[in-house]
């Protein structure tokens, strides 16, 4: 009986609202920037190899999807900090209200845009 | 205290130290991604990057090792599969970082 226990969440049963959006896309996200983290590590495991190792990886960067790649990642990482700020935000014990959750998701997803678009401009012409 | 009460806490503390980091480190990565070897080396050579990037990397590691063990929790029913899977991770989420971090630390 306890192996039959069911597997959450049920997706094909309930309607799909904003926070049950927000809730899965922060797990896909999590998932989705932990390969990322493991792509960087590889990234800079391969720097002690040389200049002559990296030049793929160059090309890869300098190219259209490496910039896409970038893009992407910053959004993703915008992404999951705002989310992550609201889920700590429910931890407190504030915003729990239905009224108050559809806002801060809102928040979340216009925010992890200007944010990925802050990031972009404080990396290109500030640092 | 109780071993899922722990684990939250782990969960909750990594992700207050992550945010920031991950912050740091984005907005580094797009301003160095696509510049020259030299300059990227550079960059992780300093011992404030070695510093942020490894603790970057403990906190990440930690946090996505722990709230993907949540995920096959969620989601793989077979006991016997489920922890091995979560052991495989945990592993990996120990030997990944110190691998580079160590390979970080050999820059100059």
């Amino acid at each position: 009986m306890y192996e039959k226990n069911p597997l959450s969440p049920h997706l094909q049963i309930y309607k799909w609202h904003l926070s049950m959006i927000l809730s899965i896309t922060h797990r896909i996200i999590g998932v989705v920037n932990s390969v990322a983290i493991i792509l960087i590590c590889l990234w800079t495991i391969s720097l002690p190899f040389g200049e002559e190792n990296y030049e793929i990886i160059k090309i890869l960067f300098q190219s259209f999807f490496g910039k896409l790649l970038i893009t992407s990642l910053s959004w993703s990482f915008s992404f999951h900090i705002l989310s992550e700020i609201r889920h700590l935000i429910w931890d407190l014990g504030y915003g729990f209200d239905l009224k108050i959750a559809k806002i801060t998701g809102v928040i979340t997803i216009i925010g992890s845009l200007v944010l990925t678009v802050l990031i972009y401009i404080l990396g290109n012409f500030f640092i | 205290m109780h071993h899922s009460t722990k684990k939250w806490l782990v969960i909750k503390f990594s992700s207050i130290i992550l945010i920031p980091l991950m912050f740091w480190f984005i907005v580094n990565l797009a301003s160095i991604y696509d510049e020259s070897y030299i300059e990227i080396v550079n960059f992780f050579a300093k011992n404030s990057s070695k510093a942020l990037y490894s603790l970057f990397l403990i906190a990440a590691f930690s946090f996505f090792s722990l709230t993907i063990s949540e995920v096959f929790e969620d989601y793989i029913d077979n006991e016997k599969i489920k922890n091995v899977a979560t052991k495989m991770l945990y592993v990996f989420a120990i030997i990944m970082p110190l691998i580079t971090i160590s390979s970080i630390l050999n820059l100059n």
